[in-house]
């Protein structure tokens, strides 16, 4: 993997993305990854808070109007995530930190299709009781995503290699 | 200033954080999960004042605004003890400084709306529009928001 891994870093792109001292590069990249988080996890949290029962006079089913807003997060931060990656591959693939956030964020998303599929498509959702099984659902989500922040957030504490020439 | 920086440094909160492996990435990681609250929760309820989400009772979402102010609160408390860890790190920053300023605008920006557009909220149904001050109380929220994540991230790259 090492030959891989010192192939991007000696990238003209990873070497711009890492050394560029304008902060419209590296920093801006990431505060995008930073706000793409807030909406991603942020709105994932308000959904199942209202799911657990808090705010159980709001409506459940007109919160799927901030869907959108949820996945712009996501994609936002794909992107901002590959761009981080690309600038630092070792950092992020030599530390199993870094998969457990991603197998954090892969099963946020499935959880959130399955709050959507079974939770926002039942043409019941607000006129009966919040079933365990929701809360279940919604419980799972919220540490799922607190998961993948707190994964994240710890990636430059853990990690072991900075780049290729550290190994 | 400079001196209270360093008497700051010299107290035992300060070599907690220094010097307890852990102390510093579990605040930073509660610092993280506190915006995350506030953004989908503050941040969510402005929108629903600019008129995105209808549907949604105004007075019934207010009741997600406690989990925000509880994610405030955990921000503050983390915030205060990365301050007394590195002083030096945020004493004469400039994106740390812009921080601080955008947080009392938001607070002065929120008491003005809990002072005025917030007691018309309880009279609106749920697919009501929201009056102008409301309005312009959720966009100077978000936008505010918004400016104090990118400074905060920014005093990394501002350090003195």
């Amino acid at each position: 993997m090492a030959f891989y891994l010192y192939s991007i870093e000696h990238s003209a792109l990873s070497t711009w993305l890492r050394e560029s001292p304008s902060l419209l590069v590296f920093p801006t990249i990431l505060i995008f990854h930073t706000l793409g988080m807030a909406f991603l996890a942020g709105t994932n949290a308000a959904i199942d808070l209202r799911i657990l029962g808090v705010a159980s006079q709001m409506r459940i089913s007109p919160m799927a109007k901030f869907f959108p807003l949820m996945w712009s997060g996501f994609w936002v931060n794909a992107v901002s995530g590959v761009a981080l990656l690309t600038a630092y591959p070792t950092k992020a693939l030599t530390n199993p930190v870094f998969y457990l956030k991603l197998s954090c964020i892969a099963l946020g998303v499935v959880m959130t299709q399955i709050i959507r599929n079974q939770i926002f498509r039942d043409p019941d959702v607000d006129n009966r009781s919040v079933p365990t099984k929701w809360k279940i659902l919604a419980a799972t989500s919220l540490v799922l995503w607190t998961g993948a922040i707190v994964a994240g957030r710890l990636l430059p504490h853990t990690y072991r290699h900075f780049m290729t020439d550290s190994y | 200033m400079d001196a209270f920086g360093a008497w700051l440094e010299s107290t035992r909160v300060s070599g907690f954080m220094q010097h307890v492996v852990f102390a510093w990435p579990i605040c930073a990681c509660l610092h993280f999960i506190g915006f995350c609250l506030l953004i989908g929760t503050g941040g969510l309820f402005d929108l629903r004042l600019l008129g995105v989400a209808k549907g949604l009772l105004p007075s019934a979402m207010h009741r997600l605004i406690p989990w925000g102010v509880g994610g405030f609160i955990i921000n503050l408390s983390t915030g205060v003890l990365f301050f007394i860890g590195q002083p030096f790190r945020y004493l004469h920053n400039p994106a740390f400084q812009l921080k601080l300023a955008l947080i009392s605008v938001l607070g002065i920006n929120m008491v003005v709306f809990y002072a005025g557009a917030y007691g018309k909220l309880a009279e609106l149904g749920p697919d009501d529009g929201t009056p102008f001050r409301a309005k312009f109380a959720g966009a100077t929220s978000l936008i505010l928001w918004i400016g104090v994540i990118c400074a905060g991230r920014m005093v990394a790259f501002f350090l003195p």
